[in-house]
């Protein structure tokens, strides 16, 4: 079949870092690139939707629209996290419009077909004739909400639209033992911990951004006065993750100058003074540190609009909400001093000869190993 | 239908009171004077009751299973 955009070659991509460019720029302005794309890094592998803490009680349910797809996250009558199309199976008709909180069934509003949290139809009002709700050829067991594949690790609810992915435990297999010792119950700080960025960039390059501790120094000079580029490292695994970690990270204190927050159980002298900040391709960024985590999920909205829907995590639901408002403003701060580099970025794509660009071999080599996987997942996906 | 009840459920229906148009549909379904009509009734006071998970939902339904429209 003709394709109405010229492929983007990779092959320069895939080389040691001494020797690659990055992503050409039709992968951050071209939406019939971004489109393929797309499928192979978004749809068929572990995709970051949304955290459970979006929808914190039972019967909880959020629309929210994926790459163009309606899907609903709701946590069912049990409290399982499940991913459903937002849509019913009579006429497709969008279910949800707005969070709400399920009471007993969702109704759709079109002709009251209704579905429980788990997605079973229900009831088919009419569908028979006036009174009459049965009919031979509607097969309620047939005919449930559609689920999406989906996994909860750290709070994340990641999907995988293909429904053919490896599962995530394998995929990430590496990235779940490295991180083992934070496996204990995570509490997300409430409203004010969780806030949204909008970028006008592609979200790649907001994890680019995010892997490498580089820009550190030039970007976030508040940071040099304790945490300096040689207290940093790179986290580089091939094929499946990448990120940075520091050696001094510093315990967030109270004003008295006690330990704000009390420390995730048993973790190891390593994390005394230990922190990382590992991206979970293809669009989840997380951190840990001793006293508390954070997610962001980088939503693309377009291919030169993304997202960033963050959320800060304790190893205790009983923390002070003005040290969390605190520690909440000093990584806005951050963030958002990452936002024009992210958004000159996307600008900068449009340079006709820029070719993708070099990477420092000692600097970026967390970055290049984002650039490789996604051409790895798109050379999979050309065939 | 009573045109007093009948001003009733589209004063519900305006005012997106289901829990209401819970109690105004079975109160429809008990004066109905047939079957269909009664189902027909029973059949919108059944779906809001699912929707709130209203405690009468399990009565309605049963009502509607025994006439073989559920």
């Amino acid at each position: 079949m003709a394709k109405d955009y010229i492929q983007t070659d990779i092959t320069s991509v895939q080389q040691p870092v001494e020797q690659a460019n990055g992503l050409a720029n039709a992968h951050y302005i071209d939406p019939a690139t971004f489109a393929e794309e797309s499928e192979a890094v978004l749809k068929s592998t572990w995709a970051g939707l949304a955290v459970g803490a979006d929808v914190p009680n039972l019967g909880d349910a959020k629309p929210i629209q994926f790459l163009g797809m309606p899907l609903l996250l709701i946590r069912d009558k049990d409290g399982e996290l499940r991913v459903f199309e937002n849509i019913c199976r009579h006429r497709g008709m969008q279910l949800l419009r707005e969070a709400k909180t399920i009471e007993g069934a969702i109704r759709c509003p079109y002709h009251s077909w209704c579905y429980s949290t788990k997605g079973r139809l229900v009831s088919t009002p009419h569908v028979g004739g006036a009174g009459h709700n049965t009919h031979p050829s509607i097969v309620k067991d047939d005919l449930g909400l559609n689920e999406v594949r989906s996994y909860i690790w750290r709070d994340v609810v990641f999907i995988n639209i293909s429904g053919d992915a490896p599962e995530f435990t394998e995929v990430h297999a590496d990235l779940i033992a490295r991180w083992s010792e934070f496996d204990s119950p995570l509490y997300h700080g409430g409203a004010d911990s969780r806030f949204e960025l909008e970028l006008a960039a592609n979200y790649k390059l907001a994890v680019e951004n995010y892997c490498e501790s580089y820009h550190l120094p030039w970007v976030h000079p508040g940071l040099n006065s304790y945490s300096r580029l040689e207290d940093h490292y790179n986290i580089v695994e091939y094929g499946k993750f990448s990120g940075q970690g520091t050696r001094v990270y510093r315990q967030f204190k109270a004003e008295d100058g006690s330990a704000a927050f009390p420390d995730f159980p048993d973790l190891s002298e390593k994390w005394d003074e230990g922190a990382e900040y590992i991206t979970v391709y293809p669009n989840v960024l997380l951190g840990v540190q001793r006293d508390h985590a954070f997610t962001i999920v980088l939503e693309p909205k377009a291919h030169n609009k993304t997202v960033e829907h963050i959320h800060l995590y304790y190893a205790s639901d009983d923390t002070l909400a003005k040290n969390r408002a605190v520690n909440t403003r000093q990584w806005k701060e951050v963030f958002e001093e990452d936002i024009f580099v992210v958004e000159g970025m996307q600008s900068g794509r449009h340079a006709p000869t820029f070719d993708g660009g070099r990477f420092s071999p000692v600097m970026d080599e967390p970055t290049h190993c984002y650039h490789d996987w996604v051409a790895g997942r798109i050379a999979q996906h050309r065939g | 239908m009573d045109a007093a009840l009948d001003d009733l459920i589209l004063t519900a229906h305006a005012k997106d009171d289901r829990a209401a148009l819970v109690t105004l549909y079975s109160r429809a379904a008990d004066l109905a004077e047939d079957v269909d009509t009664e189902c027909f009734f029973l059949t919108y006071a059944h779906i809001f009751a699912l929707e709130l998970n209203h405690p009468s939902q399990a009565n309605l339904r049963a009502r509607l299973v025994a006439y073989g429209r559920e």
